[in-house]
């Protein structure tokens, strides 16, 4: 005899067949006059499948501040996002993601994740309260009609937001902000400045070579950066330009993964590597080895920069700062002259330095002389925003009529800046440097900082000096976080909002590193109350209208959709080869280049329209004309202090999820096993890591990967942990910045520290 | 409505509650079921219901199936669709779609009310089968770790008090719950041709 089992029932409600006569039966016994109840509701007539149906496939992008934007595929089943992989139609994303990318499905539908608009009863006190969007709105909108009651103006409220999301529409934060009127805008860039503005003062502009001609690259340096893992799929190129002959070159102060890749490696003194390319142009000076030709058409100011060399540099003087022999700098440099077509790729990391920005001239002037500059294979490679023309539809917003605001100085700058300056205007927004964010909150006068919103960015993990930061918290009278997950931010907030995932709303991605064009649809409905943060700057504009009509430009109603279309124009379209958006749909499109090469044409846009060796613009911008060396920070500790990315995280993203917890489950210190032992420290003990910044405690990991004078710990939070490397990281800014994104950068990585055993 | 589903009513609106007053009510209500209620205007009640079910944070103890009932704790995992194909078996749908998955706790127990008014004369096979199976193979399954995790974490006494007589009713509906029945005999025959 045969009877239900547990396994039957579930095939009956899922099985396309059996579901059907089961249903019967159920309808049969009346089952279908079920009152309705207090939650359910009886299903409308007609009701879609709710079991079984079949994939849909969505586009996405990966919006992280990540070299590789991938383009990826979504399968959606039942409303649900079942799998995600990398877009086969790029051939740069060519069908596979990263761990991180992978783990989307994982974030979207993490138990975790912030799921309604919430109040905290005292910051950091973890009492919270449960708000209706409409509260949540209400307050916000009542504390920012306050300010502007109290001020005269909305300078009293500051927006901080940068890499969380780059998807095209999150710039509708910005446009909120303006919207309401002249606010506190934390601007620059703690990632890439310095490197900007040495490659704005060399070229004219930052442009790298499509990622993908490094195939026909002869000669490859790494220089600062670990692809291996912070940009996986450019490594498929590094390996085919290797197949083809070329050899790589890894410099880093850290044996990266990169760098156990590399045909050879250099340990360079962190903070050296203007040295270590002084030292090279000069040889190749010497041996003549340098592109004549090039040098004569298309740049301004070599013999200055020949004679500095000649009276500055030795290849010894390199080797003794940089820690290198003399003999590897010769050959390398001889090889890298050589070579037709050579590139570097230049890292962010070796920019975050007091000397940063020297240093990426340094280099730049090395790949310059030898000819490789406009070359296909060829190229300074490090980074681009040839493809970011969008309208920024929903950036672009009016300040309500009459609202007050700062005069004085131009206002706020960044990178992504596409707006333009309105010369005509005389308010400005009020621009603070986002790399003193604690600094600046503090000292910010007539009016203060009294309200902070935070979207895209997690300001307690990824901003300097921690312990200046909650005390700058402490001045703030309202702290709004826009957020996915309960991070250390959130943990100071007034009032956190949930935002959609990159799965859930509309957008659209493109690189900073390749070419590639990419849609990204919504491709489940917003779990929760998550909402993008496009609709949230409409609900606060409806309610702040309703208290103060005229308050608020931002449209009250959207269509997110609508939005991301009204990104595109033709400008985009042309480039891409595209007749609308909807070609998108079928795949992720690349530019259409005149070549791969960057400065293919050798029109610089400097003033001389030369590449400047000798930069007035650099001089008038208070740095040497020439790319001269530039001396590191002075250690004020015992060691050098390290933070770079992990494999598991970007920034503050994804190190939270369960997937990558299994890995990675809790940070620890590494530590070069002779500085170890002279400290009495093991494998695995408890140790403290201290500075004048602030000290934390975390294990020892030892390993000759390491420099014997650094420690390194990966940035990133882990959840319910207090771990925070910007407790060890003060707030000193990198050389250059200010000139392009508003702003200098951060020396991240000038940073000394010393440990003991716990 | 009878009193244990009265309870069960409580229980359920206790779960959903998205505020304090909310909360404060389906207290009330559960008065009496045993549990006291805590004193007016007692916040710890609320901040401690969304440190365990609501967040910001990571959950204490999550109130949704999947977490439990999945290889690796997610919402909206095969569980989710399952649990919505029951709802579907009953005629009955989520308004709140993915804004609230459907295993979430509160709209578990709402169908569990419906099982009961459902429950009569006309009682098929299929009906009985799938009571059992929603009690004992869905509900009998995670609510007792879910319990656990509750208990683990400390909660406040309203909570605690909540979370037994969930226990209560879950244990007093398997104990009334008849095994599964044979198989339908249409299909038996069918099969043995
Ligand atoms: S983090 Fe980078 S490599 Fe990983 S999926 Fe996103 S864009 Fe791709």
């Amino acid at each position: 005899m045969s009877r239900w089992t547990k396994e039957r029932v579930e095939e009956a409600l899922t099985g396309p067949l059996s579901r059907r006569t089961f249903l019967k039966g159920m309808a049969a016994a009346g089952a279908m006059a079920v009152l309705p109840c207090g939650l359910l509701a009886p299903e409308a007539a007609g009701a879609t499948e709710s079991y079984g149906g079949g994939y849909t496939v969505f586009r996405n992008a990966c919006p992280r501040n990540c070299y590789d934007t991938c383009a990826i595929k979504t399968y959606v089943q039942d409303g649900v996002a079942k799998f995600v992989e990398g877009a086969p139609e790029s051939t740069f994303t060519r069908g596979g993601l990263c761990v991180k990318g992978n783990s989307y499905i994982r974030s979207t539908y993490s138990p975790d994740r912030i799921k309604y608009p919430m109040e905290q009863q005292g910051r950091g006190t973890g009492k919270w309260k449960r708000l209706t969007w409409d509260e949540a709105m209400d307050k916000i909108a009542r504390k920012i009609l306050a300010i502007k009651e109290q001020d005269g103006s909305l300078l009293g409220l500051g927006l901080t937001k940068y890499s969380g999301n780059f998807g095209i529409t999150n710039y509708g934060v910005e446009g909120m902000m303006s919207s309401l009127g002249y606010t506190t805008r934390f601007v620059g860039t703690p990632c890439w400045p310095a490197g900007i503005d040495a490659q704005n003062f060399d070229m004219g502009s930052m442009w790298c070579n499509d990622p993908e001609d490094m195939v026909k690259s002869r000669y490859i340096i790494v220089w600062g950066a670990n692809p291996a893992w912070c940009s996986v799929h450019s490594m498929k190129y590094l390996y085919a330009a290797r197949e083809a002959g070329a050899k790589i070159v890894v410099i880093d102060p850290v044996f990266t993964q990169t760098a156990a890749k590399g045909d050879e490696y250099w340990q360079v003194a962190t903070g050296t590597d203007g040295a270590l390319a002084l030292g090279m142009c000069r040889h190749i000076l010497d041996r003549e080895m340098y592109d004549k030709d090039w040098v004569a058409a298309n740049s301004l100011g070599f013999e200055e920069f020949a004679d500095y060399l000649r009276s500055n540099v030795t290849v010894d003087w390199a080797a003794k700062l940089s820690g290198l022999p003399a003999e590897r700098i010769v050959a390398v440099a001889e090889e890298f002259a050589a070579a037709r077509p050579a590139t570097v790729w230049i890292g962010y990391g070796l920019q975050r330095h007091v000397n940063g920005g020297a240093t990426v001239r340094a280099i730049d002037a090395l790949v310059a002389m030898t000819g490789n500059i406009g070359k296909e294979g060829g190229g300074a490679r490090y980074g681009h925003l040839q493809t970011w023309g969008f309208n920024y539809h929903a950036m672009v917003q009016k300040p309500p009529e009459g609202a007050v605001g700062f005069v004085g100085a131009s206002g706020p700058k960044g990178e992504f800046d596409f707006a333009g300056g309105d010369k005509t205007v005389k308010h400005t927004d009020r621009a603070v440097n986002i790399n003193k964010t604690a600094q600046e909150i503090l000292d910010a006068r007539n009016p203060p900082i009294r309200m902070l919103w935070a979207s895209c960015k997690n300001v307690l993990s990824q901003d300097f000096d921690r312990p200046k930061m909650i005390e700058a918290f402490g001045k703030l009278e309202m702290v709004v976080v826009v957020d996915h997950f309960f991070n250390q931010t959130v943990e100071q907030a007034d009032i956190v909002l949930p935002v959609t995932t990159c799965l859930e709303e509309w957008t659209v991605n493109v690189s900073y590193w390749h070419y590639w064009l990419a849609l990204n649809e919504q491709a489940v409905k917003p779990l929760h109350e998550a909402r993008s943060n496009i609709e949230i700057a409409a609900a606060l504009s409806r309610r702040i209208n309703e208290l103060a009509p005229g308050s608020c430009t931002f449209p009250t109603e959207i269509d997110t959709r609508e939005w991301m279309e009204a990104e595109f124009n033709k400008g985009i379209y042309d480039l891409f080869g595209l007749k609308s958006w909807e070609e998108l749909r079928d795949g992720p499109v690349k530019a259409k280049l005149a070549s791969s090469a960057a400065w293919h044409d050798r029109k610089f846009a400097t003033p001389s329209k030369k590449y400047e060796f000798k930069s007035e613009l650099c001089a008038k911008n208070g740095h040497e004309a020439l790319p001269a060396y530039k001396e590191g920070r002075k250690a004020y500790d015992k060691l050098r202090l390290l933070t770079p990315h992990s494999k598991f995280s970007l920034h503050s993203q994804f190190q939270n999820l369960d997937w990558m917890e299994e890995f990675n489950p809790a940070p620890v210190v590494y530590i070069h096993p002779r500085t170890a032992e002279a400290r009495g420290i093991r494998h695995g003990d408890a140790v403290r890591v201290f500075n004048k910044v602030g000290e934390e405690k975390l294990r020892a990991v030892l390993t000759a990967n390491v420099p014997p004078d650094a420690l390194l710990l990966y940035e990133a939070w882990f959840n319910g942990r207090k771990f925070n490397c910007q407790n060890l990281v003060d707030d000193t800014s990198a050389d250059m910045g200010a000139f392009k994104t508003g702003a200098p950068g951060v020396a991240i990585h000038d940073q000394f520290a010393d440990v003991a055993r716990a | 409505m009878s009193h244990p589903d009265a309870a069960l009513a409580a229980l359920r609106d206790f779960f959903a509650a998205g505020s304090g007053a909310e909360l404060e009510r389906a207290c009330a209500r559960l008065a009496t079921a045993g549990c006291v209620p805590p004193p007016e205007a007692d916040e710890d009640l609320e901040y401690d219901f969304n440190r365990l079910f609501v967040g910001p944070g990571r959950l204490a103890a999550p109130p949704y199936a999947s977490v439990y009932l999945e290889t690796e704790p997610r919402l909206m995992g095969e569980t989710t669709l399952l649990v919505r194909a029951v709802y579907h078996a009953l005629g009955l749908a989520s308004p709140r779609q993915s804004a609230l998955p459907d295993d979430h706790l509160s709209l578990e127990l709402d169908a569990a009310l419906a099982l009961r008014a459902a429950a009569g004369e006309a009682d098929g096979p299929e009906m009985a089968a799938l009571r059992r199976y929603f009690l004992a193979e869905h509900l009998g399954r995670w609510l007792p770790a879910f319990a656990a995790r509750v208990r683990e974490a400390s909660p406040h006494p309203a909570v605690a008090c909540a979370v037994s007589r969930l226990l209560d009713w879950l244990d007093h509906e398997l104990s009334a719950v008849p095994e599964y029945g044979e198989y339908g005999r249409d299909e038996r025959q069918r099969r043995c041709v």
